[in-house]
C-alpha cells in the first residue's frame, strides 16, 4: 500500500501545482479585465472553485496548513462571488498574495525550503472581510421560474441569477439534445459559441428526452441577445424566453419584453453602495488575446499527460546509451569493412545500421520536443511578480511580453526563475524612477518592463529590458572601489563596458538590497553563476536616461549535445559545439603577452588564450603543433590551446558526483562508447576562468581562486 | 462486499484517494470513476451500481444536478448516494438532501467515517447489513 | 569461505554462501575485509554495496588528491578515490589484483580502490575490540579491531575495522 500511497500522494501534488497555476492565470486576466471593466464572473467563480478543490484535497492528504490558507482564500472568494464583497485593486491583492502563499505552501509539502508568512496573509483577509451585508429585495421573484428548477441550483448559481435578473437580463432556457459519445465536445462548442453574449446559468439534465445513446439538457442562461440570435447560436430552435410574473408593487418595474425578447440599452453603472460585479459580461477579443486566449484554453478539455521530468530524463539517458551503441556498432562495421569476404553481409548490416541511426534520432528529437515548453509559461509567473514589485515601489510598470512561444527544454526553464525574478526586481526597484520623476523627464509615468524571448541557432536569447534610469558608470565605480572590488588605479584603466560589468562581482550589492520573493540572497553574481551552470552566460548593455537591457543567452537543451573532442597532453576532453566558434592551428599565428595574459591576433582582433596543459596543471611543455579552439558565449571569447582534434560526436552529459562539485571547469562527463570516459568541459566556467586570471582585478582575489 | 461503486469528482488526486480507501477498506469489487458530471451520466445507464459518490463542487454539470438526474430515472431512483465536499453553504446541503442525496461527508474525513458513512447509508436503502 | 572471482560480485551473494542466517542473530557483524599493503581492513558489510575489478579510470584535473579519477557504473560518473591516500598511507603502484568498493555516501556512491578483497568476516561482538588511539592518521576512521577467534588457518590476526561515514567525510 505503501507504493500506491506514495504515487497518489504525487498525483495530489502535480494536480495541486496545476491549480495555483491556474489560480495564476485567472487572477491575471481578473487584474486585466477588472481594469477595463469588463470581468467574467466566470473567472471568479472558477478561482473559488479552483481554492476550493485545493482544499479539499490537502485536507485529504493531510496538509493541514495549506487546507486552512486555502480555505480562508475560498471564504474571501465566496464573499466576492456572491457579491458581498466588491473586487477592488486591493481585494485583488490579497487575493494574489494568497496564491503566492499557496505556492509558498505547496512548495514546502514538496520540502523546498521557503519563508511563508500566513498570518500576515490572514489579517489581510480579516482587513477586508469585516464588511457589511446589504440587504436587497429579491428580483427573482419577478421572474417565473419554478420551484424544480431553483431547487437545484447552487447558491451561487442562484446569485448569479438574481444579479441577472436585477441587471434585468432576459433570461432564456434553451434545450440542446446530444449523442452521449460526443456530449463533451459538443457541449464545449454550444458554451464557446454562446459565451460572448450569454451567461449560462445552470445546466439540468432532462431525463425525458434522454435516452440510452443521447443526453438532453436544458440549459438556463441570461442574455440581452434576440431569440433569434441564441437559436443561431445554439444551433437550435428550442429556445424560450423565461416569462415574468405579474409585478409587484415593492420590486423596481418589470423589465420591458417583447414577444421575441428584445435588447434593451443600458449603460449607467450600478449603483455604487450595492457591491455587485460591472454589468458588462463581454471579454473584448483583443483582452484575451494579450493574456494569449488562455483564458478559454484552461478549461478546455484536456488532451494532456502530466509526466514527472524524471522520467523523460530516463528516456533520455536511456536513448543516450542507444546512440552509444550505435557507435559501437558503426565501428565494428568498419572493421568487417576490412574482410572482403564479408563484403556482402556487412552491405546488409550498413543498410540496418543506417535505418536505425535515423529511427534513433526521430526518437532522440521527438523526445526533446516533449521537453520543451514554451517560455510563456515562465513568463507569466514572472507578471506576477512585476505588479508586486511595482506596488511595492510605488512604480507604474507596464510588462510586454514577446516570443512568449520560444521553447526551451523545461529543466532550463524551472532554473530561469530565481535569475529572472532577481533581474526584474532590480529593473522594477532601482532602475525605474518614480512616475512623478518620469514625467520631469518627459518620459511616460508608466514604465516599461519588455520580457523578449528568441532563438538563435541552438540557443534562445532572452532579453529583460526597461526604459529606467540605466546604469551610472560614476556610481558603479564608487561603489566598487568603496567595496574594495577594484583598486582606485585599476578602476582609471576600465572602459564604460568594464565598469558595468562589475555589478556582476560578489559583494557589489548591500545588505539593504531588496530579497527576492524567495528568501534568498541578492547578488548578480548568483544570477550569473547560476546561468552558468546551465551552459548560459548574461551580458549587459545600458544607456544613462535610457534605460538597461540584460540579455541571457541559453542552450535550447540539456540532453545530447553534439561536441568536439580533443586531446591534451595525455588527457581527452569534450566541449559543445554550441560554444565552439572555430579551430586554429597555434602556430600560424603571432603570440603576444599582454598584462600577464596570452593573446594572438586573429582578424585583427586580439583573442586571449589558455593553455589547457598548464590551467589543468598537466605539466606538459609547451607544444608547438597545438591547436586553438576559440570558444565564445555572448561577447567574451577566448582561445583553448589543445593538442589535438578528435572529431566531432554527439554525447550526453551525464553530472559528476556531489564529491567533485568544487573542481572547476567541468560539466560533466560522458562515456563515449568504447569504455572511454572522458570529461565535458564548462565552457561559462572556463570563460570565466580564463578571462579573469591575469587581469587587473585578479591580484584581489587571487586568494579567492582557490580549486579543489 | 458491494459489487460495483461509482466515483464521481474533477479531481484526479480525490479520486485516486477515494479508491485507495474503498479498496482499503474492501467494500467493493469494482469501481468506476468519473471525472465530470457529464462522465458520470454517460456510465449511469450502462451498468449497474450499488454506491454513488459524487462531488458537489465540479464545473458545468455539478454534484446537485448529478443527484437530481439521479432520482428521475426508474432505474436508479433507489440507488445509494453519498455527497462528497468541502463545507458546502447550509443551503447547498439542504438542497443535496432534498433532492435525494442519502448523505453528506465533509472533506476532509477518514477511511472510518467513509466506512460508517456507506454502511449506514446501504443499510438504509436495502434494509439488510453489508458484509 | 567465498573469495570474489568474478567482477561486480555483491557481497550479499557471498554473504548468502557463507550461512548469512547467522548473521541475523544477535551480536553478530559482518565486515568485507580487504587488503591495503601489509594492513587488513574492513568495512561494514552492509555499507559495501558492490565489488567492482579495477577498469580504466578517468583522472579529473585539479581535484584533491584523494581522487583517482571518475568511472562509469551502468552509466553514473562515479568518484573513486584512492583509500590508500584517504588513510594517509604511503603510495604504492597499483596492485594487479586491486578492486573498488562501490560505498554510499549521503545521495552519492563512491568507489574506494583497494589492493585486493579477501573475504567476509563474521565477528561476534566479543571478538571486536574497539578502538584505542592507534596513532597515525588511522584513528578518526577506525572503529576498533576485530580478532577473529582462530578459524582453520586464518593468517589474519587482526582487522582494523573502519567507519566508512567517517572515512569519506573529506
Amino acid at each position: 500500500m505503501n507504493e500506491e500511497t506514495e504515487r497518489v500522494r504525487d498525483e495530489f501534488l502535480a494536480e495541486s501545482q496545476e491549480l495555483v497555476e491556474s489560480l495564476s492565470r485567472d487572477l491575471l486576466l481578473i487584474d486585466h479585465g477588472q481594469k477595463h471593466n469588463a470581468l467574467d464572473p466566470d473567472l471568479v467563480n472558477a478561482v473559488f472553485r479552483g481554492v476550493h478543490t485545493l482544499k479539499g484535497i490537502a485536507g485529504m492528504f493531510g496538509y493541514g496548513e495549506l487546507s486552512e490558507t486555502a480555505h480562508v482564500l475560498e471564504d474571501l472568494l465566496d464573499q466576492i462571488r456572491l457579491g458581498k464583497i466588491s473586487l477592488e485593486q486591493s481585494t485583488l491583492d490579497v487575493l494574489f498574495e494568497g496564491v503566492e502563499v499557496l505556492q509558498r505552501l505547496l512548495g514546502a509539502v514538496r520540502g523546498e525550503s521557503h519563508e511563508v508568512d500566513v498570518a500576515l496573509f490572514r489579517d489581510a483577509v480579516r482587513s477586508i472581510t469585516s464588511a457589511t451585508k446589504v440587504a436587497t429585495v429579491d428580483p427573482l421573484a419577478a421572474y417565473d421560474i419554478g420551484d424544480d428548477v431553483l431547487g437545484v441550483l447552487t447558491e451561487y448559481e442562484e446569485h448569479r441569477l438574481r444579479a441577472n435578473a436585477e441587471q434585468k437580463n432576459p433570461l432564456h432556457r434553451l434545450r440542446v439534445r446530444f449523442p452521449l459519445s460526443s456530449i463533451d465536445s459538443d457541449l464545449e462548442a454550444v458554451k464557446r459559441r454562446l459565451k460572448p453574449v450569454a451567461e449560462i446559468i445552470t445546466y439540468l439534465p432532462s431525463i425525458e428526452g434522454s435516452g440510452d445513446d443521447a443526453i438532453e439538457l436544458e440549459v438556463l442562461l441570461a442574455s440581452r441577445a434576440t431569440i433569434g440570435e441564441l437559436r443561431t447560436l445554439a444551433g437550435t430552435d428550442a429556445v424560450e424566453t423565461v416569462r415574468l410574473r405579474v409585478p409587484e408593487s415593492r420590486t423596481v418595474p418589470p423589465p420591458r419584453m417583447t414577444e421575441d425578447g428584445d435588447v434593451f440599452r443600458r449603460d449607467s453603472k450600478p449603483p455604487q453602495r450595492t457591491p455587485t460585479l460591472p454589468p458588462a459580461m463581454i471579454i473584448p477579443e483583443s483582452s484575451q488575446r494579450d493574456m494569449g486566449a488562455e483564458g478559454i484554453a484552461v478549461r478546455a478539455v484536456s488532451k494532456t499527460v502530466r509526466v514527472d521530468i524524471t522520467k523523460l530524463d530516463h528516456l533520455m539517458n536511456l536513448i543516450g546509451e542507444l546512440g552509444i551503441l550505435k557507435s559501437s556498432v558503426g565501428r565494428v562495421l568498419e572493421r568487417m569493412g576490412h574482410h572482403t569476404e564479408m563484403r556482402p553481409i556487412s552491405a546488409d548490416l550498413q543498410r540496418v545500421h543506417r535505418s536505425f541511426e535515423r529511427h534513433l534520432a526521430a526518437l532522440q528529437d521527438g523526445l526533446l520536443d516533449v521537453r520543451m515548453v514554451p517560455i510563456g509559461q515562465t513568463f507569466e509567473r514572472l507578471a506576477r511578480a512585476v505588479r508586486q514589485v511595482a506596488r511595492e515601489h510605488g512604480k507604474e510598470v507596464r510588462l510586454v511580453v514577446n516570443g512568449g512561444d520560444t521553447e526551451i527544454d523545461k529543466l532550463i526553464v524551472e532554473e530561469l526563475i530565481d535569475p529572472l525574478l532577481h533581474l526584474i526586481r532590480n529593473a522594477v526597484g532601482h532602475g525605474t524612477e518614480l512616475p512623478q520623476e518620469r514625467l520631469r523627464l518627459g518620459k511616460d509615468p508608466s514604465a516599461i518592463i519588455a520580457l523578449n524571448a528568441y532563438q538563435k541557432g541552438n540557443h534562445v536569447v532572452i532579453e529583460v529590458e526597461d526604459d529606467g534610469a540605466g546604469i551610472d558608470t560614476k556610481r558603479v565605480l564608487a561603489r566598487a572601489v568603496e567595496r574594495d572590488l577594484v583598486s582606485a588605479d585599476a578602476a582609471r584603466e576600465l572602459d564604460d563596458h568594464a565598469i558595468r560589468q562589475l555589478v556582476f562581482l560578489p559583494g557589489f550589492s548591500t545588505a539593504n538590497a531588496v530579497t527576492d520573493i524567495s528568501g534568498r540572497g541578492v547578488g548578480l553574481d548568483v544570477v550569473r553563476t547560476n546561468i552558468g551552470r546551465l551552459g548560459g552566460v548574461i551580458d549587459l548593455h545600458s544607456t544613462v536616461g535610457v534605460g538597461t537591457k540584460f540579455t541571457l543567452t541559453l542552450p535550447i537543451t540539456l540532453a545530447i549535445v553534439n561536441s568536439l573532442v580533443m586531446r591534451v597532453a595525455s588527457h581527452t576532453f569534450a566541449i559543445p559545439l554550441t560554444v565552439v566558434q572555430e579551430a586554429l592551428a597555434l602556430s600560424e599565428y603571432e603570440q603576444r603577452v599582454v598584462d600577464g595574459r596570452e593573446m594572438i591576433t586573429l582578424r585583427g582582433q586580439s583573442l586571449p588564450i589558455v593553455r589547457l596543459a598548464s590551467l589543468f596543471k598537466l605539466g606538459t611543455p609547451p607544444n608547438p603543433k597545438a591547436f586553438v579552439v576559440v570558444t565564445a558565449l555572448g561577447q567574451r571569447r577566448v582561445g583553448l590551446v589543445v593538442d589535438a582534434l578528435e572529431g566531432q560526436q554527439d554525447i550526453v552529459t551525464k553530472p559528476l558526483g556531489k564529491s567533485l562539485h568544487r573542481v572547476r571547469g567541468f560539466s560533466g562527463a560522458t562515456d563515449l562508447g568504447d569504455q572511454r570516459v572522458i570529461l565535458v568541459l564548462d565552457a561559462p566556467a572556463l570563460l570565466d576562468e580564463a578571462l579573469e586570471n591575469e587581469s587587473p582585478l585578479a591580484e584581489r582575489r587571487m586568494t579567492s581562486g582557490g580549486t579543489a | 462486499m458491494m459489487e460495483r461503486v461509482l466515483i464521481v469528482d474533477d479531481s484526479a488526486a480525490m479520486r485516486h484517494f477515494l479508491r485507495a480507501s474503498i479498496e482499503r477498506l474492501g467494500l467493493a469489487r469494482e469501481i468506476r470513476e468519473a471525472s465530470s458530471g457529464l462522465e458520470a451520466m454517460r456510465v449511469l445507464p450502462r451498468e449497474p451500481l450499488d454506491l454513488l459518490l459524487v462531488d458537489v463542487n465540479m464545473p458545468d454539470i455539478h454534484g446537485l444536478e448529478v443527484i437530481r438526474w439521479v432520482r428521475a430515472s426508474p432505474a436508479h431512483a433507489q440507488l445509494p448516494v453519498i455527497v462528497i465536499s468541502s463545507e458546502a453553504s447550509s443551503k447547498d446541503r439542504a438542497r443535496g438532501l432534498t433532492l435525494g442525496a442519502d448523505a453528506w461527508l465533509d472533506k476532509p474525513f477518514t477511511d472510518e467515517q467513509l466506512d460508517a458513512t456507506v454502511r449506514a447509508v446501504i443499510e438504509k436503502r436495502r434494509g439488510a447489513k453489508t458484509p | 569461505m567465498t573469495r570474489p572471482r568474478t567482477p561486480g560480485l555483491s557481497p550479499a551473494t557471498l554473504a548468502r554462501r557463507s550461512e548469512s542466517a547467522l548473521a541475523r542473530s544477535e551480536g553478530v557483524r559482518e565486515y568485507l575485509v580487504f587488503r591495503i599493503g601489509d594492513d587488513v581492513m574492513g568495512l561494514p558489510l552492509a555499507s559495501v554495496k558492490e565489488i567492482l575489478k579495477l577498469a580504466p579510470i578517468t583522472e579529473v584535473p585539479r581535484a584533491s588528491s584523494e581522487v583517482v579519477g571518475i568511472l562509469s557504473v551502468r552509466g553514473r560518473m562515479t568518484t573513486i578515490l584512492d583509500l590508500r591516500r584517504v588513510l594517509q598511507l604511503p603510495d604504492a603502484p597499483v596492485a594487479r589484483g586491486a578492486r573498488i568498493l562501490l560505498v554510499e555516501h549521503g545521495d552519492e556512491v563512491l568507489g574506494l580502490r583497494v589492493d585486493s578483497v579477501t573475504e567476509v568476516v563474521r565477528l561476534l561482538e566479543k571478538e571486536i575490540e574497539p578502538a584505542v588511539a592507534i596513532g597515525g592518521g588511522l584513528s578518526e576512521h577506525v572503529t576498533g579491531l576485530g580478532r577473529p577467534s582462530n578459524r582453520e588457518g586464518r593468517e589474519e590476526s587482526v582487522i582494523v575495522l573502519l567507519d566508512p561515514v567517517a572515512l569519506l567525510r573529506s
